[in-house]
């Protein structure tokens, strides 16, 4: 008796419901609970503008690869992308040149360095990978665009295609972030010596430090993850991030750098491609079940949030989500989607 | 495991709030913990029944949804008001209503702004929970809107209040349409306010098969009810009227 009409919108809100009416709500409440009382770590404070941030702000986000979404916490505060951007301008990167001209520009192989080590590979000049300052300030390089503003402009329509919205920079951080970056510039510039940049790297050196300053939530980070666990096309939007072909090499690399000195132990305990950043955020991505995106200030001695790493393992080890696990016998994190009823 | 229950009907002025109010009292006269909660944000109205007056409504729905509250503290225990003497101490039957606010600037603020539909789910769960219920009712508001939607996804009941009039069947469609798109489990219709003489059994099966779905009740048109003008509970007042009689039927299929 109905009129049929636009299944699309529909389908659009009735997720909404059933994402609302899900368990996995529960679950992630209850981990956020035991989580927010958590008083390690310290907010990072090399500008003044992470500083700011209030330590007990803790947000946990997943939405799945068909676009569930939840929320949990404070998933709308702002902040700054940080390190978390490394990937994904990679990703650009890749569909700019294509992988064989990128690996011969930065390396995939873990540092064992600091994440800001003045360091470079000694048989190939090459940064060890896109993950440390010298590999992103690499790959920032490899940006096409025929000026900075065009090259500034990509980048800011990829992020805002992976988080389904338009996306900004905060002038605040940016500025902070340029005029404290003399050990980035010395790392360019030690780069340029070597021939491994172009001779904008200035430019690239600015474009660098205007991504480490885009503002993100932890929904948004949760998209992202969700982008790439949906092979590349944001999951709410349907929008194309990334090139299909090479959302696994940003997997990889996440996988293996991407969580600063501890990638080796996370890959070992936790087993999620992952990527934090000093803001305090974390992205993980589930290939084809979930992206997730949690924001807590406090960083441990590694320079990662303290509770997002507890969370993500916790997750983990519940749901079998570890990326070698196989025969889970525990409860599967898609029993979690649909709502249970006492006579369902 | 406890039960949600959902009242709802596309449409206004079916009786949705007085058959909720019904069928809660006497599933808790049953023996067993209800919670009765007024989502019905835009329009509330069900407190009215338990004779639960807007000035000793501190809390309300409101205030869990904004975070000013857990949704316990917005939690009355109505017992008294619609059983009668049970000993404090008892712990079945008890009835608690959560009621939305009567605040205009409330209402207002909450149509303004929204709120977030998940922490109306997480207040649905928390009440549960906190007040140890068997049964959760939820009195929606008319039509297609968020709450409504919500309630009925984690519903494990629906039932859908339907006058035999044409406007009523159109709406009940998309209702029904929609029930089973968010895959309650359970849906039974119930048609309100039948007027005298109508061919019954013909009624009910025209209905039934015009949605595929069970007819638990056919409720006569109620000038008792109109009369008593919300000022109690029905069938605690007239429990031998075929209303009431109609209503026990019901309650029965919640209990099963």
């Amino acid at each position: 008796m109905s009129i049929k009409s636009d299944d699309g919108e529909l389908d659009l809100l009735l997720g909404k419901m059933k994402s609302a009416a899900a368990p996995l709500r529960d679950v992630l409440r209850d981990l956020h609970a035991r989580l927010a009382p958590i008083n390690d770590g310290k907010v990072a404070d090399y500008i003044p503008e992470l500083a700011k941030a209030d330590p007990s702000w803790f947000g946990i986000s997943i939405i799945t690869a068909d676009g569930q979404v939840f929320d949990i916490g404070d998933c709308k505060q702002l902040f700054t992308i940080q390190s978390i951007s490394k990937p994904f301008v990679y990703g650009l990167a890749l569909e700019d040149h294509g992988v064989e001209h990128v690996l011969k520009k930065v390396g995939v192989e873990p540092s064992g360095e600091a994440f800001n080590a003045i360091v470079l590979d000694e048989a190939s000049n090459r940064p060890f990978n896109p993950m440390v300052n010298a590999g992103a300030i690499a790959t920032a390089d490899l940006i096409q665009g025929k000026d900075y503003p065009e090259r500034v402009s990509r980048l800011l329509a990829m992020f805002s295609r992976y988080c389904g919205r338009e996306v900004y920079i905060d002038n605040t951080v940016f500025m902070s972030e340029r005029v404290t970056g003399h050990r980035n510039r010395a790392i360019g510039h030690l780069m340029l010596n070597f021939g491994m940049v172009s001779d904008r790297i200035a430019d690239s050196l600015e474009l660098y430090f205007q991504q480490c300053s885009l503002m993100v939530n932890s929904h948004d980070l949760a998209m992202i993850g969700a982008t790439l666990a949906n092979g590349g096309v944001n999951p709410v939007t349907g929008q194309r991030a990334i090139e299909q072909k090479y959302v696994k090499y940003l997997l990889s690399i996440m996988h293996s750098c991407g969580m600063y000195d501890y990638a080796g132990e996370w890959a070992y305990r936790v087993g999620i491609p992952a990527k934090s950043g000093v803001g305090g955020g974390i992205v993980g991505v589930v290939p084809g079940q979930f992206g997730i995106g949690i924001f807590s200030p406090p960083l441990d001695s590694k320079g990662n949030s303290v509770r997002g790493i507890k969370a993500c393992q916790e997750l983990s080890e519940r749901f079998g989500l570890h990326c070698f696990e196989t025969k889970f016998t525990g409860q599967s994190f898609q029993s979690l989607l649909a709502p249970v009823r006492s006579s369902g | 495991m406890p039960k949600i229950i959902s009242t709802h009907s596309f449409r206004g002025g079916t009786g949705k709030s007085n058959t909720t109010a019904n069928l809660a009292v006497l599933t808790a006269r049953a023996g067993h913990r209800v919670g009765v909660i007024d989502t019905d944000i835009q329009s509330p109205g069900i407190h009215v029944l338990f004779q639960l007056h807007e000035s000793t409504i501190d809390k309300s729905l409101n205030d869990y949804l904004w975070g000013r509250c857990p949704i316990e503290e917005a939690a009355y225990d109505v017992t008294a008001r619609c059983i009668g003497n049970v000993p404090d101490d008892a712990q079945r039957p008890r009835v608690f209503l959560i009621p939305s606010s009567l605040r205009t600037g409330e209402i207002a603020r909450i149509l303004r702004e929204g709120y977030d539909v998940a922490l109306l789910n997480d207040g649905l769960q928390d009440a549960v929970r906190k007040l140890n219920l068997d049964f959760l009712f939820i009195d929606t508001h008319p039509g297609v809107n968020e709450e409504t939607l919500l309630s009925i996804a984690v519903s494990d009941l629906l039932i859908l209040i339907v006058r035999p009039d044409k406007q009523d069947f159109q709406g009940t469609a998309v209702a029904v349409e929609l029930a089973r798109k968010l895959n309650v489990p359970k849906m039974l219709l119930l048609v309100n306010k039948v007027a005298p003489g109508t061919n019954v059994p013909e009624l009910r099966e025209k209905i039934q098969s015009m949605y595929q779905a069970e007819v638990a009740g056919v409720l006569p048109l109620n000038t008792e009810m109109v009369r008593l003008a919300s000022g109690e509970i029905f069938t605690n007042r007239f429990p031998d009227h075929p209303f009431s009689q109609e209503l026990y039927g019901v309650v029965k299929r919640i209990l099963e």
